[in-house]
């Protein structure tokens, strides 16, 4: 009941179904080109043509080629699996790792919680990207090094996230009544515990999952732990930086794509952020502008009830 | 150890100069552009949300909300082209880059921030060369920053706005300014006061890419020349001081919390990183 309740808030949340149809479109073009292995672009992103090199955008080449000659349309399509994957999958760590520390610390408590949460925040205090460039400098160039880089600065906040839910889901009764079922650890921690903080954890991994792309793109753009000539949006952008005056278009095509993947995900996280948030909920439900369909889904449910 | 609490980082084996001279030049630039920008931030930010909030639901409301969530998910990148594009090249009103221009003479370093140094030395045009030269990378960096402020300032209106003490403002027959501003902006300041730490952290990191595009001669600039060419000794002592800002920022937060929230007095409090 109240998952739908949720999910219908956030579909009738212009901004956030604006967000989900980037994100849609963004991923299933991303999975289109890993799928096929590369054929569904125009051109090759890797070939190089000295030929072509340094076109305006044009009908054959609709951003215009890059200094080596090959089409940043393609390029672009080309960078979709790597600038969604990477990002996707250092949350996606990281959110693992927050929840088994964070469940730990919150639900275990005493050094174990004193101990966790001292690392933590060690680790928050250190600025995020100059700690992502210098552990990736140290790894040497290469995806998975990248992620591994982010991965070890940005699983912090989860474990913050999740021990805050924990610790006000354990104060509930449903948990005590378990415990005197002598229901298990495990059931408790993965039944009881992990469906009541998994929707927040899962609203900030959406916004999260954003910022993690922008600073993907911005390791690119500086050059460092993402290996050159890599179809990759940031590199894109960083590599004709003493071109800039003379084929603008070469770095404001890519970035301005690196900011509409991005803006998909900041209005999808929104979005939920909002429907979720139970305070704010009731006047989005009864001024009914910003939803639509919002008040007629509710006297169905009170009807229900 | 005791070296780094003396400030003595060794030397930069690429320049054969002591570390700290090399920081001593560097950082207040750095300070200059970073403290002028959170200020635009801070400005730009509280007022955006505050109009947001209290328009909450109407066209202006997601008019605001979207400037603030496109400001927040542009690339640090595009807002640095975009703005040397379009004021450097096509309208030509601000320099594209660099910290004054060669025609002028500097003014002798006392502070190190070329502005007030200008300003003590009454050498009025390096302070105006300075100003335009910093106006835009300033800009740049605000742009990307300031919607982490509006959304927290936004949110926490919506959360204030309807609470029953507002109600009980009002019903004292205080005039609408007043509840606006001491009950409802107040309230929402709260939050963003600690947020701005954390907004001040990314400012600070966002120097890397602003200050190579712009060839600022900052700590960024620094930072990235000094991972480029894997030059560790002067990577370090940054990395520390970019710590030490952050740990700092946070500092001040907590300080200006407890003056600004009269429930909380100095010492009890842990910020939330939501």
């Amino acid at each position: 009941m109240k998952s739908l309740k949720f999910r219908q808030l956030v579909l009738t949340n212009r901004l956030s179904s604006l967000g989900l149809a980037i994100v849609i479109v963004s991923v299933s073009l991303a999975a289109a080109f890993a799928i096929s292995g590369g054929r569904i672009t125009p051109y090759s992103p890797y070939a190089l043509n000295l030929q072509d090199s340094n076109l305006p955008p044009s009908f054959t080449h609709f951003f215009g080629t890059d200094f080596q000659g090959r089409d940043i349309f393609s390029r672009v399509i080309a960078a979709l699996p790597i600038d969604l994957g990477l990002p996707i999958a250092i949350v996606l760590l990281s959110s693992v790792l927050g929840i088994f520390l964070g469940m730990a610390a919150g639900y275990v408590g005493g050094v174990v919680d004193e101990v966790i949460m001292r690392i933590t925040d060690l680790f928050l205090a250190f600025p995020t990207i100059i700690m992502v460039l210098a552990v990736a400098a140290t790894l040497g160039a290469g995806l998975v090094n990248a992620m591994l880089a982010f991965v070890f600065v940005w699983w912090p906040p989860y474990v913050r996230l999740v021990r805050g839910g924990v610790l006000e889901v354990v104060a509930e009764e449903f948990i005590a009544v378990s415990k005197a079922l002598n229901s298990s650890f495990s059931y408790i921690m993965f039944r009881g515990i992990l469906p009541n903080i998994l929707p927040s954890v899962l609203v900030y991994a959406t916004l999260d999952v954003g910022t993690a792309l922008l600073e993907v793109s911005i390791l690119g753009f500086l050059g460092i732990g993402i290996p050159p000539n890599t179809p990759e949006l940031g590199v894109m952008v960083g590599s004709i930086s003493y071109g800039l005056y003379t084929y603008p278009w070469q770095a404001l095509f890519p970035a301005f794509i690196t900011m509409i993947l991005v803006v998909g995900f900041s209005f999808l996280g929104e979005g939920a952020r909002e429907a979720s948030d139970v305070k704010v909920r009731p006047y989005i439900l009864f001024k009914g502008r910003a939803f639509r369909k919002a008040p007629e889904i509710t006297k169905q449910e009170l009807a229900k009830q | 150890m005791r070296n780094l609490f003396t400030g003595n980082f060794g030397i930069d084996p690429l320049t054969g100069q002591t570390i700290l001279s090399e920081i001593r030049f560097y950082l207040p630039n750095s300070l200059e552009l970073v403290l002028f920008s959170f200020v635009i931030i801070i400005i730009v930010g509280v007022a955006l949300g505050y109009f947001a909030g209290m328009h909450f639901s109407t066209l202006g409301d997601s008019i605001a909300r979207v400037i603030y969530l496109v400001s927040w998910s542009t690339p640090m990148y595009l807002a640095a082209i975009v703005a040397i594009l379009l004021f450097a090249t096509f309208i030509p009103i601000f320099p594209s880059g660099g910290m004054y221009s060669l025609s002028i003479s500097p003014p002798q370093p006392v502070t190190g921030i070329f502005l007030i140094d200008a300003l003590i030395a009454l050498n009025m045009p390096a302070f105006v060369s300075g100003l335009q030269h910093l106006i835009l990378p300033a800009l740049a960096l605000a742009f990307v920053n300031f919607g982490l402020i509006s959304r927290a300032v936004r949110s926490s209106i919506l959360n204030v706005r309807w609470s029953t003490y507002v109600k009980t403002a009002r019903a004292k027959g205080l005039s609408e300014s007043e509840v606006r501003r001491k009950h409802i902006l107040r309230n929402a300041l709260i939050d963003a006061t600690s947020l701005s730490a954390v907004v001040f952290g990314w400012v600070l990191t966002s120097t890397l890419v602003v200050e190579e595009l712009f060839a600022w001669p900052g700590l960024g600039y620094d930072a990235y020349q000094a991972i480029f060419s894997s030059d560790y000794p002067v990577l370090i002592p940054i990395v520390v001081i970019f710590t030490l800002g952050v740990i700092v920022a946070n500092f001040v937060a907590d300080v200006a919390y407890s003056l600004l929230d009269p429930r909380i007095a100095i010492g009890g409090h842990l910020s939330e990183v939501t």
